[in-house]
């Protein structure tokens, strides 16, 4: 707060970015409106419930599977989904034998128009740089240990390709409806940095 | 037990806020909106971040301190990079904007 009360002074970051939109705006390049339609977008809107759904109908339809495995720019854009950074999107799909993991070494891609933003810790030092020198270690500290037999594939993401990662459909879910499937797929999975736990019995309902 | 609940103690923190602070939001939007209005292409603010979180990677493995240890840090210095290049604003009219900003508070 300032001396008088009145307003909130923003300071450092924040007040570096107050004054970048304040001379962009100057410039007419940017306006309020758009700016909060664009935060609104990648919070409410854009996010791994799209993944989700695409994933819970590559478990169910096969010819989908097969057409999502191809090209996962086109197969998802038959759900809607579609957006910056999803131009070049390829699935990957693990098996009882391979374990795939994305994570981007140099910054922070990721396939937006399926998962949204990246958490905090994808973008993280300790994440990119273990990623791909110790992933079995990396993933035994997000609580997933995988038999040695099991192959991890490490997908860093190109200066065009985004990955993501179609999980293992769980044991327990025969007779779900797509819907039902979704709700149990979760980002991390879809990260490859855990996989999907079978429905817990009698919980829900 | 659920899995986020058995990761909690974990070193990657879990957190499901897309942004940290509203600034942060407010630099991606901005950065978002300089590309859909032709600035500058993604890509070229993608060189600029990468220079940018590469500086602090190197600081970190060479056994210093990075300057700066947060993504939306780099994130917004990679943008007043990309922004100087296209000769659109530099550091200079910001800080002026900063102190006329905080002297009209």
């Amino acid at each position: 707060m300032t001396g008088n009360g009145h307003r909130t002074i923003p300071t450092g970051a924040a007040l570096r970015v107050k004054a970048l939109e304040a001379l962009l705006e100057e410039k007419g390049l940017v306006d309020p409106q758009a700016l909060d339609a664009i935060v609104d977008t990648y919070e409410t809107k854009v996010g791994p419930r799209n993944g989700a759904r695409v994933v819970a109908k590559a478990w169910t339809d096969p010819a989908f599977r097969k057409r999502l495995l191809a090209d996962a720019t086109a197969a998802v854009a038959e759900l809607g989904i579609a957006g910056p950074e999803g131009e070049h999107l390829v699935a990957v799909e693990n098996t009882p034998s391979v374990h795939n993991l994305i994570v981007c070494t140099l910054c922070s891609c990721y396939p937006w128009p399926v998962l949204g933003l990246p958490p905090v810790w994808y973008k993280s030092f300790a994440y990119r740089s273990r990623a791909v020198r110790d992933p079995r270690g990396l993933l035994r500290e997000f609580g997933l240990e995988l038999p040695d037999d099991v192959e991890i594939r490490v997908w860093d993401a190109s200066a065009e390709q985004r990955y993501m990662v179609i999980p293992e459909r769980p044991a327990g879910t025969v007779g779900m409806s797509e819907e039902e499937l979704a709700e149990l797929v979760t980002r991390d999975s879809m990260v490859g940095v855990a996989k999907i736990a079978p429905p817990a019995r009698g919980s829900s309902r | 037990m659920k899995p986020q609940e058995l990761l909690a103690g974990t070193r990657f923190e879990r957190e499901e806020q897309v942004f940290g602070a509203p600034w942060e939001a407010r630099a991606f939007a901005i950065a978002r909106r300089m590309t859909e209005a032709g600035i500058c292409t993604w890509d070229e603010f993608r060189a600029c971040l990468i220079e940018e979180i590469g500086a602090a990677d190197r600081a970190r493995i060479s056994g210093g301190t990075p300057a700066a240890d947060v993504y939306y840090t780099h994130f917004l210095g990679a943008l007043e990079k990309t922004l100087a290049k296209k000769g659109i604003v530099d550091a200079s009219a910001i800080e002026a904007k900063m102190r006329e900003i905080v002297e009209s508070g």
